[in-house]
C-alpha cells in the first residue's frame, strides 16, 4: 500500500517538474498568437493564370523566331488561357513536316494541331499544372527573399495545402502592414540604373569622384565582382543614379540566347508602352553603362552598345551558365503571376497587450471564485479539488509549452473554460462520495465506489468534449485552433488531476490511520 | 455544506410545458432570423473590410461616416469600439462586389486625408512603423554617428523599438511631449524627433480584410464542424448507450445551438470565428452534462431492472441534480467573469457560453431526457408491433 502511494506520488511531482521545467520561463515559452503579440496574417493568392499566359506567349513568340531563321515565315496569333492553347498563321506553301520538327525541339510537349492557314498548340494538363505549380512556388520563394530583408523572427510563409494557389503569410511584431504589403506584392525589384561612376573596389573612391558627399539623387549600390571563371572573388561598388531607367515591372521576358557569332547572350523585351523611354534613354547614352540592379545590389552593369528599341540584348563574357543565371534574374525580380490578398488580419500590439492583461484578470477572477466555492462547499475536500486545480492550470500551460503551441485570445478564454469544467471531474466524484457515505458505507469504501463510479461517467462525459474539440481544431484557423488545442489539453488534463491526483491527496491523509470516522467532505 | 438536498421532483412530468416552450422560442427565433433582420454575418464569413482606430481626440462620427461612404455602395458601420474615453472605433464596409485586393489601405489613405491633413509629409509617430522610424533617424542622423548605413542603423534600432514599444503600451501618442518618457532615446534624437515628428489624429489598432471566397470557405467549413461534431456525438453516444440517448443528445444540441443563435441576433451581436468556436465548445459543453444524466440512467437500469424508464429518468436526474447545478455554477462564475472583464474583443465569445451554459442545463434536463423517453417509446412500440406480426 505505502509503495503504491510513493509510487503515485513521484507520478505526479514528475508530471508537475516536467510541466514546471517547460514552462519557465513562462515569458520566452509560452508562444503568443498574433492575435495577441501584434502582427501580420495575409493569405494571398497567386494567380496562376498569368503564368500561363506568360508561357503560351513565350512558346509562341519561340516557335515564330526559330521559324524565320529556317525561312519559315510564320506569324503568332492569339493565345487562349482557358484553352491553354496559342495559335499561329501559317503561310498555305509552308512545310508541314519541317514545321512539326521544328514544334518537338522549340516548343516540346505541346500538342499539336494542324489547320488551314491556322496551326494550334495546347498545353497538355501535366504541364498546365507544372507550370501553375511553378509559378506558386517561385512566387513562394520570392516572397520569401523579400521577406527575409524585413527581418522578421519566425515568420511563416508556406503554402496551404499541396496543389493550392493560395500562400499563407505570417509576421508576428511586424507593426507596418502597409510596407509588407507593398514588399511582398510590388512587382519587381529590379531596376536598370545609369552609372555615373564605377565599378570601384570601396565607397570612398567613388564618393571623391563627386567631391567626398554623395549627391541626393544618387546612391552607392554593392554587386559581386567575379573573377575570370565566374567566380566571386570580392565586391565592386557603383555609384548609381537613383531613378530608374526602366523597372522590372516595365520588363516583359528574358531569355538567354545566342548572338551570330554563337555567343551566349541575354535578350529581353519590355512592355510595349516602356519601350519609347528606353529607346530614347539608350539612343542618347551609347557607350555608357548601365546597371542591372536587382533588390538592390548590382547584377551586372554591361555598357550601351546601341540604341534598344523594345527589344534589347544584354553581352558580355557569358558563360551559356552566365547567360541563363541572368535571364533567371530578370525573370526572378519580377513575380511569375500577380498575387492577389483574399485575406487580411493586422492585430495592432496595443490591442493585442490589452487583451492579455484582461484575459489574465478575468482568469484569476474566476478561479479564485471557483476555489472559494469549492472551499466552502466541499470543505478540506475543496482543498483537495483546488490542489488538483492548480496542478491542472500548471500541466496545461506546461503542456502548451512543451508542443510549442500559441496562446490565442481565444485560448485564454480556453482556460478559463477549463477552470471551470476542470471541477466537474471533482464534483461528480465528491457528489458520488457523499451518496456512498449517505448509504452508510465507511469512509474508505465510500471514496472507493466514489471515485470507481464516478470514473465511468467522467470519461464519457470528456470524452464527448473531445469529439467537439477535434473538430474545432480541423476547422480552425490561427486564434481558434489555438483554442481547440488549449480545450484539449484542459480536457486531459483535467481527468488526470481529478482522478489521480485527487485519489493520491485522498490515500495520503488515510495512511496510517486504523479507522477513519468522518470525512470533511 | 449543501445547496440541495435530496430531491424527487418529477420532472418529466412537465415534459410537455418544457418542450412546448422551446419549440416556441426556437420557432420565434427561427423566424427572427428568417424573416427579420437576419443574423449579423462577421466580415469572416461574408468578406469585408473592419478596421479599429484609436482618435486621440473623440472624432465627430457624423464626419467619419461621410467621408466613408464615399468608398463603398453599401451602408458603411461604425460604431464605438470599448469605452467611451478610450475613443477607439470601429470601421465596417463591404468589399467592392466580386472583387479581392487590398482594401485595407484606402480606408486608411482617407482617414489619413480627412483627419491628418495638416501634417502633409512629416512623420507621423502614430501611425508609421518602427522600420519607417529607423529609416528617419538613419538618414537624419541626430546623434552625428557618421559611419556607414549599417552601423547606423545598428545605433538608432533601439531607439525606434523603444518609441513604437511606448506606442504599443500607450496605443497613441497624445503628444510629442511623450517622448521624453523614453528612457532609451539619446537626448539630440529626441530633440529631433519633437522638431520633425508630428502625432497625428489616430492610430490604428488592427484591420481585417477578407476576400468573399474565403469568407465562403470559412463558411462551409464552420458548417461542417458543428455538423461533424453533432454527427461524432450521435455516433459516439449511440456506441456507449443507446440509439434513443443519442437522439435525445443531439436534440439537446441543436435546440442549444438554435436558441443560443436566436439570443445572438436578437443581440445584435456578429457571428464570426471566435462565436462559431464558441458555439462549437458550448456543443461540448452541452453533451457533457447531458452524458452525465444518462449514465445515471443506465447505471439505475441495471440495479432496478423491470421498472419503467420514466420514473428511473426522473430518480437519475434528481440524483445529478447537485452536480448538475454546482458545475454549470461553477462554469458559469469564469464565464460570467471571462464576460464582464474579458473585454470588447472576447465579450460575444464570452456571451455565447454564458447564454449557452444556461440553456445547456436546462436542455440536459427538459429536453434530452424527454425525447430518448419518446424515442425508446417508438422504438419499443415497433417492437412490439413486430412481434406481433411475426406470431401471426
Amino acid at each position: 500500500m505505502d509503495s503504491k502511494i510513493l509510487w503515485r506520488i513521484i507520478l505526479i511531482l514528475a508530471v508537475v517538474a516536467v510541466s514546471v521545467w517547460s514552462l519557465y520561463p513562462p515569458g520566452e515559452k509560452i508562444h503568443y498568437g498574433l492575435d495577441l503579440s501584434g502582427g501580420i496574417h495575409l493569405v494571398l493568392q497567386v494567380r496562376t493564370d498569368d503564368a500561363i499566359k506568360a508561357e503560351l506567349d513565350d512558346s509562341a513568340q519561340r516557335l515564330v523566331s526559330r521559324a524565320r531563321e529556317e525561312g519559315l515565315q510564320l506569324t503568332q496569333g492569339e493565345s487562349n488561357v482557358d484553352d491553354l492553347s496559342f495559335t499561329v498563321k501559317v503561310p498555305a506553301d509552308a512545310d508541314a513536316a519541317a514545321l512539326r520538327e521544328l514544334a518537338d525541339k522549340w516548343v516540346p510537349g505541346y500538342n499539336v494541331s494542324p489547320g488551314v492557314g491556322v496551326w494550334t498548340f495546347r498545353l497538355p494538363p501535366n504541364m498546365d499544372r507544372t507550370v501553375r505549380d511553378m509559378a506558386v512556388r517561385s512566387s513562394l520563394e520570392t516572397i520569401w527573399n523579400r521577406v527575409d530583408q524585413f527581418g522578421v523572427a519566425e515568420p511563416v510563409i508556406q503554402r496551404q495545402g499541396l496543389e493550392s494557389d493560395r500562400i499563407l503569410v505570417q509576421l508576428p511584431g511586424v507593426d507596418d502592414p502597409a510596407r509588407v504589403k507593398d514588399l511582398i506584392s510590388s512587382t519587381a525589384f529590379l531596376e536598370f540604373q545609369e552609372v555615373v561612376a564605377g565599378p570601384a573596389p570601396d565607397r570612398q573612391s567613388l564618393l571623391a569622384g563627386v567631391g567626398g558627399v554623395l549627391p541626393s539623387d544618387s546612391e552607392i549600390l554593392p554587386g559581386d565582382r567575379e573573377g575570370l571563371d565566374g567566380q566571386v572573388i570580392g565586391v565592386d561598388y557603383y555609384l548609381l543614379k537613383k531613378a530608374a531607367i526602366i523597372s522590372g515591372q516595365e520588363l516583359r521576358s528574358a531569355r538567354r540566347s545566342q548572338d551570330q557569332y554563337g555567343q551566349p547572350v541575354v535578350n529581353f523585351s519590355t512592355q510595349p508602352h516602356a519601350a519609347d523611354k528606353f529607346a530614347q534613354y539608350t539612343g542618347s547614352h551609347i557607350g555608357t553603362r548601365m546597371a542591372i540592379v536587382l533588390d538592390h545590389k548590382v547584377i551586372s552593369a554591361p555598357s550601351i552598345e546601341s540604341r534598344i528599341p523594345g527589344d534589347g540584348r544584354i553581352t558580355g563574357s557569358f558563360t551559356i551558365e552566365d547567360a541563363e543565371d541572368l535571364a533567371l534574374k530578370l525573370r526572378a525580380g519580377a513575380l511569375p503571376a500577380t498575387i492577389v490578398y483574399l485575406e487580411e488580419r493586422t492585430v495592432g500590439p496595443s490591442l493585442g497587450r490589452d487583451s492579455v492583461v484582461r484575459g489574465v484578470r478575468a482568469a484569476v477572477a474566476g478561479l479564485l471564485a471557483v476555489m472559494i466555492f469549492m472551499l466552502v462547499y466541499y470543505r478540506l475536500s475543496g482543498l483537495n479539488a483546488n490542489v488538483a486545480l492548480i496542478l491542472n492550470i500548471i500541466i496545461l500551460l506546461g503542456a502548451m509549452a512543451y508542443f510549442g503551441a500559441t496562446l490565442t485570445l481565444p485560448g485564454i478564454a480556453g482556460v478559463i473554460l477549463t477552470i471551470g469544467m476542470a471541477v466537474d471531474a471533482n464534483v461528480l466524484i465528491f457528489e458520488r462520495i457523499r451518496e456512498e457515505l449517505a448509504v452508510g458505507k465507511t469512509v474508505r469504501a465510500a471514496i472507493d465506489t466514489g471515485f470507481a463510479r464516478a470514473f465511468g461517467t467522467i470519461l464519457d462525459a470528456n470524452l464527448t468534449t473531445l469529439i467537439a474539440a477535434l473538430f474545432l481544431f480541423n476547422f480552425g484557423t490561427g486564434p481558434v485552433k489555438g483554442f481547440a488545442v488549449t480545450l484539449s489539453i484542459g480536457i486531459l488534463a483535467s481527468v488526470f488531476t481529478a482522478v489521480f491526483v485527487s485519489r493520491t491527496l485522498y490515500m495520503i491523509v488515510m495512511v496510517g490511520r486504523e479507522r477513519v470516522e468522518s470525512l470533511s467532505i | 455544506m449543501r445547496i440541495i438536498g435530496e430531491t424527487n421532483i418529477p420532472f418529466l412530468s412537465y415534459r410537455k410545458i418544457a418542450l412546448t416552450l422551446s419549440a416556441l422560442v426556437i420557432a420565434a427565433g427561427l423566424a427572427y432570423e428568417l424573416l427579420g433582420p437576419g443574423l449579423n454575418l462577421g466580415i469572416d464569413f461574408v468578406g469585408g473590410t473592419q478596421v479599429t482606430i484609436k482618435f486621440r481626440e473623440e472624432p465627430d462620427l457624423g464626419e467619419l461616416r461621410e467621408a466613408i461612404s464615399h468608398l463603398t455602395s453599401g451602408t458603411p458601420l461604425i460604431q464605438r469600439f470599448d469605452e467611451a474615453e478610450k475613443h477607439e472605433i470601429l470601421i465596417r464596409v463591404e468589399n467592392p462586389a466580386g472583387k479581392e485586393g487590398d482594401f485595407t489601405r484606402p480606408i486608411l489613405e482617407l482617414l489619413h486625408q480627412d483627419f491628418n491633413s495638416e501634417i502633409a509629409d512629416r512623420f507621423d509617430l502614430n501611425t508609421q512603423g518602427s522600420k519607417e522610424l529607423l529609416d528617419l533617424l538613419v538618414a537624419a542622423d541626430p546623434d552625428g554617428m557618421g559611419g556607414d548605413a549599417e552601423a547606423r542603423e545598428t545605433y538608432y534600432r533601439p531607439m525606434a523599438d523603444a518609441v513604437l514599444e511606448h506606442r504599443k503600451k500607450t496605443g497613441i501618442f497624445d503628444s510629442t511631449a511623450e517622448l521624453a518618457n523614453i528612457e532609451d532615446l539619446s537626448e539630440s534624437t529626441r530633440a529631433y524627433l519633437e522638431n520633425t515628428a508630428v502625432v497625428g489624429a489616430f492610430s490604428v489598432l488592427g484591420a481585417e480584410s477578407v476576400g468573399p471566397s474565403v469568407g465562403a470557405d470559412l463558411q462551409k467549413k464552420a458548417m461542417l464542424a458543428i455538423g461533424f461534431s453533432l454527427v461524432g456525438m450521435l455516433i459516439y453516444i449511440w456506441i456507449r448507450f443507446q440509439l434513443p440517448y443519442a437522439v435525445g443528445a443531439v436534440v439537446a444540441l441543436f435546440h442549444d445551438v438554435l436558441i443560443t443563435l436566436t439570443a445572438i441576433s436578437v443581440t445584435h451581436r456578429e457571428i464570426n470565428l471566435p462565436t462559431v468556436a464558441a458555439l462549437l465548445t458550448l456543443v461540448g459543453y452541452s453533451v457533457n452534462d447531458t452524458v452525465v444524466v444518462f449514465d445515471r440512467v443506465r447505471e439505475n437500469l441495471r440495479l432496478r431492472r423491470g421498472e419503467d424508464l420514466e420514473p428511473v429518468m426522473d430518480l437519475s436526474i434528481n440524483q445529478t441534480l447537485s452536480r448538475t447545478l454546482i458545475t454549470s455554477g461553477t462554469t458559469l462564475v469564469v464565464v460570467l467573469s471571462l464576460y464582464i472583464f474579458g473585454g470588447d474583443v472576447i465579450n460575444t465569445f464570452a456571451f455565447v457560453l454564458l447564454v449557452g451554459i444556461i440553456v445547456g442545463t436546462y436542455s440536459s434536463v427538459f429536453v434530452a431526457s424527454p425525447v430518448a423517453l419518446a424515442m425508446n417509446k417508438v422504438l419499443v412500440w415497433r417492437r412490439e408491433r413486430r412481434r406481433l406480426k411475426g406470431r401471426r
